[in-house]
């Protein structure tokens, strides 16, 4: 059923509110209660028996991605929960369909981050490259599901399974290129270049044009004041690339985003499959 | 902590279709932090019990009904908006 219909069905109150900010699955129609799926309910539904929403699973061959599938879990992440803290144990990879993870350094008391995990990924790659316990925070900043994996059964699969070794192996490379890009981008470049690049980053991961941040979580997030990110979102918002208002942040124009965002959104990008 | 009154909530799901995951992750998140033991939660698929959610007048899910104590009270979407969840349970922030 499309929203337009769905629209049409709900004529007021909350309800439609909810409707036009994209925030509503299934609507009952009063008539005889049918149960109708909005379009993003839908494909998502469907793909949980096909294909995944997550792009590493969903790049295995199918065989291989069926067999893991005994092995995953469906879990809900929200936002402001530690997946790791540096130096435990990890006990799960985690493979987002819709959620966000932040991979986070922490140094002494502050915290810069330093990756971004979305369903293009998966939290816990430390695991594929040898290493038993975190080197960063974990950290949910976009509410919604994932696939999760024991530890003990993700070493079962990637010593069985070549195609997910070779895909992993590739994203541990991305994940080095853009820690390092970072540290570079960090440095050299201006909050308003970074606040883009960041928001970029993380409008590839959500299929929403609308984001949830407050300046506090923006500001920890690139490590500078919360004036910096105030002054860098108030020019974005004066170029018309974005809507900014009480940690409600609509993005406006995409490719305006772009032309503002420093190189090293491009480089990380172009790594990316 | 002060003894209250058991809250009971009801959350009306498609399954875990997107905004359903979230709502069920952010009540989650919400019961934890700020009604730690004191509340009661149902969870109903519509997809399972479609005749229910339309006996209970549900218009669009995710729903969220807050049964009791009075006043009742409803708030629609994926309950990311914690301060208006807040708001609707009764709870201060």
């Amino acid at each position: 059923m499309s929203v337009a219909r769905a629209l049409r069905l709900v004529t007021g109150g909350p309800e439609r509110r909810a409707i036009e900010a994209g925030e509503v699955d299934a609507v009952i129609d009063p008539a005889n209660g049918r149960v109708l799926l909005l379009p993003e309910a839908k494909r998502a539904l469907s793909s949980t028996g096909g294909e995944a929403a997550n792009r590493l699973l969903a790049a295995l061959p199918r065989q291989d991605y069926q067999r893991l599938l005994a092995e995953l879990e469906l879990v809900a992440l929200a936002y402001g929960e530690v997946l790791y803290e540096p130096g435990e144990r990890i006990r799960h990879v985690y493979f987002p369909n819709d959620a966000i993870v932040s991979l986070l350094t922490v140094v002494q008391d502050k915290a810069l981050e330093v990756g971004l995990v979305g369903r293009e990924g998966m939290a816990g790659i430390s695991l594929a490259l040898g290493a038993e316990r975190a080197q960063e925070r974990a950290l949910v900043q976009g509410t919604g599901s994932a696939l999760r994996m024991k530890a003990a059964s993700f070493h079962e699969a990637l010593e069985h399974c070549v195609p997910l070794r070779r895909e992993l192996h590739r994203y541990a490379y991305t994940k080095l290129i853009e820690a390092r890009q970072t540290a570079a981008c960090t440095r050299f470049h201006g909050v308003e270049e970074r606040l883009a690049r960041w928001l970029l980053m993380t409008h590839d991961r959500v299929r929403a044009d609308r984001l949830q941040f407050t300046h506090e979580f923006l500001a920890d997030m690139l490590g500078v004041r919360r004036a910096g990110v105030t002054r860098a979102a108030s020019a974005l918002q004066r170029l018309r690339v974005i809507d900014y208002r009480r940690g409600d942040i609509r993005i406006l124009d995409r490719k305006g985003l772009e032309a503002a965002a420093c190189v090293c959104y491009g480089v990380v990008k172009a790594l990316a499959r | 902590m002060r003894a209250r009154k058991t809250v009971k909530l009801r959350l009306y799901v498609a399954n875990s279709a997107p905004n359903s995951a979230r709502a069920i992750a952010n009540l989650a998140a919400i019961c934890k932090e700020h009604l730690q033991f004191s509340f009661k939660l149902e969870i109903v698929d519509v997809l399972k019990f479609p005749l229910r959610a339309l006996a209970d007048g549900i218009l669009v899910t995710p729903h969220l009904a807050k049964l009791s104590p009075s006043p009742a009270a409803k708030i629609v979407g994926d309950l990311s908006n914690r301060s208006s969840v807040l708001l609707a349970l009764g709870v201060k922030p």
